[in-house]
């Protein structure tokens, strides 16, 4: 005996938390299909049967426009769904209740939760329930979800409904009054000529949702063969009720049940007390005129220097790590194609995907933690007038600012904006925002080619043409993606709540192992196609690796101090490297595009080997920072610093040797920024998106923006007069 | 009679109290409003204004909401004493 129950409710009633209860750790995290919308599932058995529950996305209406109600108000309709069990805020229930009128449509038993009873209580809101349950028809159970209260009365309920051992529920709705009733019924009789058409759903909450203008409905009329007799008499509803009630059917119909739900409360709950709410001392100072930005501000630093200076131990740990584990592996086997796809291929590719585990865990636990106190919509309010200048939404701004640290958990941060609009403009902007990765890059660089105090700035300003790009690059998308009108702010400033701890831990682990499983395949084959690209041919050419090695014998023979022995075979190690790299598919790519970057990179044609810079980008796809270890085996010199030097090796050979001047550089710099995300990056995008095509445009989009900056810098410089 | 004026709830400051007499936002706006509260004769308070101005925040049905002037200026309230 098995049971589905949907768990419904509107957003910040508890609902999750109440799913957690009931379903402990035995749930699987998934989408929805065909949309980014998160399903969640689980089982509990009780008295010896096993439910299913699905956590549908919270909603304040079933009215099909965004994308998490369509979800939900499909799934509700499926037949897949035995039962709806609607969760209600007690302490503002006359709201939470406007969605059961419409769960109260769909023809399925419904049974009530009655959550955070002890918030209700506390604001003096006294609820009757047995009269709750009269009113509403089905089965209330009060419950505090985040202290388990009423967790196991409501389990015993829902077993007894599955064995078909309750009957408690009676079929209640909203009278919408004479008038409306008689229009619904004529509307009714049109649908029922459609057999498919009446059994898909109830057909009263179809011709309430036609009279409501709801354009998911419409299109299902629009499949049947009565769709000309239900549009007739629809015109002729909508001509008869807006001249006679003084409004149209959207106003009617939300009235009546706004109607029922008043009526409804105020019959079974007192008012509340008058005067401060906690929440309302702590939003006196939280969104004070004057406070209200720098405290957000000081969250916002808390919350970074956890996500990437804390983070950033264990990330260390995990790259020294795995940098041991290839050394070992090095060491240990004999050179070659296995050897090298190991250590350069697998280990790397592993490893990139591992480093992002410890910050997307401690900045997702951050977000979940905000979104769960209710701080999320307030950093959201002070911020959107900012935002939504840009083009973007208050809640743009976190993901945002996260991005200067690491893309990929900036993008994930992305989830709290519900506009699916607002979330993909996020998403395809926040890869502009130079990242930690990037900076190395321009460390080493702008080190090379400017003094200390110019390269600082220089390595500042590219931070903020990323931020001002994304910036310009949101009011663009906007206008060039999104023609309509943009989504509407109409958002909720719900009590502050403690967090559950626990749903914070469950957050972060999901978070974590839905990268690992989703973006780290990924991740890895790329790194082991690049790896591919340049290693191939020139890895499998056995004689050159029998020269190596005669050639490290011939050092090791000559028994010199151990120190200066270690310093020539890495010498060794570099040319061998470098040899095959530079003849390498990346190499022989980067002779074939090196006319395109002609323009940004070598102006002049005075540099024979610019296609080398070629090698470094493509391997920087996989993560940014690898553009410098690319470069130091292209140009066979290390990137570490001697001792008392300012500049590595790897520096004065791009000063003397690489024919860079301080303006490609500058050039080369701006491509790096822009040119394409690294693979992490694509990712998430491919997985936060929904799909391959939103990626592939970011790569697309950023090789063109990339290009036309690094050109325009090269032109303005030089019609400055630098070289 | 300036009492039952109808004017947009964007002109309200923080503080005043009003009445809903009408929406006239049309399309998803709209009907996103009504199911927030939005109709004939429910009463609402302007709280206070965001640091930057926009949005503002109100109480409506008991609960808190923040809505941009853009939409703010599409509902038409009566200001109540």
């Amino acid at each position: 005996m098995s049971l589905t129950i949907a768990l419904a409710g509107n957003p910040n009633c508890g609902k999750t938390t109440l799913f957690n209860a009931l379903t402990g750790a035995r749930h699987h995290v998934g989408n929805w299909p065909g949309v980014t919308v998160e399903r969640r599932s689980g089982t509990f058995e009780q008295d010896g049967s096993v439910l299913e529950v699905v956590d549908l996305p919270g909603t304040y209406s079933l009215a099909a426009r965004s994308e998490d109600e369509r979800v939900a108000s499909r799934f509700l309709a499926s037949p897949e769904v035995d039962l709806v069990l609607n969760v209600l805020d007690a302490s503002n229930l006359e709201r939470n209740l406007y969605l059961s009128t419409q769960l109260l449509e769909l023809g399925k038993p419904v049974a009530f939760v009655l959550n955070m009873v002890d918030d209700a209580e506390n604001r003096g809101v006294h609820i009757d329930v047995a009269a709750l349950e009269t009113l509403l028809g089905g089965p209330v159970i009060p419950t505090v979800g985040n202290r388990e209260q009423g967790i196991p009365e409501l389990k015993t309920l829902l077993a007894a409904m599955a064995r078909g051992e309750s009957n408690r529920c009676r079929r209640i709705t909203v009278d919408y009054g004479h008038d409306i009733e008689g229009e619904l019924a004529k509307l009714e009789t049109e649908i029922c000529r459609d057999e498919r058409l009446e059994a898909s759903m109830p057909p009263r909450w179809l011709a309430l949702q036609l009279l409501e203008n709801n354009a998911d409905a419409k299109r299902r009329v629009e499949e049947s063969h009565a769709s000309e007799a239900i549009g007739q008499q629809l015109a002729k509803s909508f001509a008869f009720l807006e001249p006679h009630l003084g409004a149209d059917g959207a106003t009617l119909i939300a009235e009546r049940r706004y109607g029922f739900a008043h009526g409804l409360v105020k019959e079974v709950a007192t008012a509340p007390d008058e005067g401060q709410t906690p929440t309302s001392r702590l939003d006196a100072v939280l969104t004070h005129r004057w406070l209200g930005i720098p405290i957000f501000l000081g969250i916002l630093a808390l919350v970074y220097s956890l996500s990437f200076v804390l983070g950033k131990i264990p990330q260390d740990w995990i790259a020294e790590g795995f940098k041991a584990l290839s050394g070992f592996a090095e060491a240990r086997l004999p050179a070659g194609e296995l050897t090298s796809l190991l250590v350069d291929g697998v280990i790397p590719g592993v490893s990139a995907v591992i480093v992002f585990v410890p910050v997307i865990m401690i900045l997702m636990g951050c977000i979940a933690f905000l979104e769960d106190t209710g701080y999320m919509a307030r950093a959201a309010f002070i911020m959107d007038r900012l935002m939504h200048v840009m083009g973007l939404h208050g809640k743009s701004f976190i993901p945002l600012i996260m991005g200067s640290g690491c893309n990929v958990p900036a993008i994930q941060a992305a989830r709290t904006i519900e506009s699916r609009q607002d979330r993909l403009i996020t998403i395809l902007v926040t890869p502009l925002v130079s990242c930690s990765a990037r900076l190395q890059v321009f460390i080493v660089i702008a080190g090379t080619f400017f003094t200390p105090f110019k390269a600082a700035l220089v390595i500042i300003g590219m931070h903020f043409l990323g931020l001002g790009l994304a910036v310009l690059m949101g009011r663009m998308l906007r206008s060039a993606l999104f023609s309509g009108p943009s989504s509407p702010f109409v958002m909720e400033l719900p009590p502050y709540r403690l967090p559950v701890l626990k749903a914070t831990a469950i957050h972060m682990w999901e978070k974590g192992s839905v990268f690992l499983t989703r973006a780290g395949t990924t991740i890895f084959a790329g790194a082991t196609l690049i790896w591919f690209l340049s290693r191939y041919p020139g890895i499998a050419n056995r004689e050159w690796t029998a020269q190596y090695q005669d050639q490290r014998q011939a050092v090791q023979a000559l028994k010199l101090p151990a120190a200066e022995t270690e310093d020539r075979l890495k010498a060794l190690q570099l040319a061998h490297e470098s040899r095959i790299v530079n003849t390498s598919l990346a190499a022989r790519l980067g002779q074939k595009v090196e006319p395109v970057l002609r323009p940004i990179l070598d102006p002049d044609h005075k540099r024979a080997e610019a296609w080398k810079d070629v090698i470094a980008l493509t391997a920087g796809f996989v993560a940014k920072e690898i553009v410098v270890s690319t470069m130091a085996v292209i140009h066979q010199a290390s990137d570490e610093p001697k001792e008392g030097e300012r500049l590595s090796p790897l520096q004065v050979a791009l000063r003397d040797g690489s024919g860079l001047s301080p303006l490609t550089a500058l050039a080369f710099m701006v491509f790096t920024l822009i040119y394409t995300p690294c693979l992490g990056t694509i990712a998430m995008i491919r997985r936060e998106a929904g799909s391959w095509g939103w990626a592939g445009f970011t790569i697309v989009y950023g090789l063109v923006l990339g290009w036309g900056l690094a050109w325009v810098t090269v032109a303005a410089g030089r019609a400055l007069g630098f070289a | 009679m300036t009492q039952n004026l109808s004017i947009p709830l964007s002109d309200l400051q923080p503080g005043d109290q009003g009445e809903v007499v009408q929406v006239q936002a049309q399309g998803p706006i709209r009907q996103r409003l009504l199911e927030m509260g939005f109709i004939r004769g429910v009463r609402l308070r302007v709280e206070k204004l965001a640091p930057l101005g926009d949005p503002m925040e109100l109480v409506i049905k008991g609960y808190h909401l923040s809505l941009r002037r853009d939409e703010s200026a599409c509902i038409l309230v009566h200001r109540v004493a």
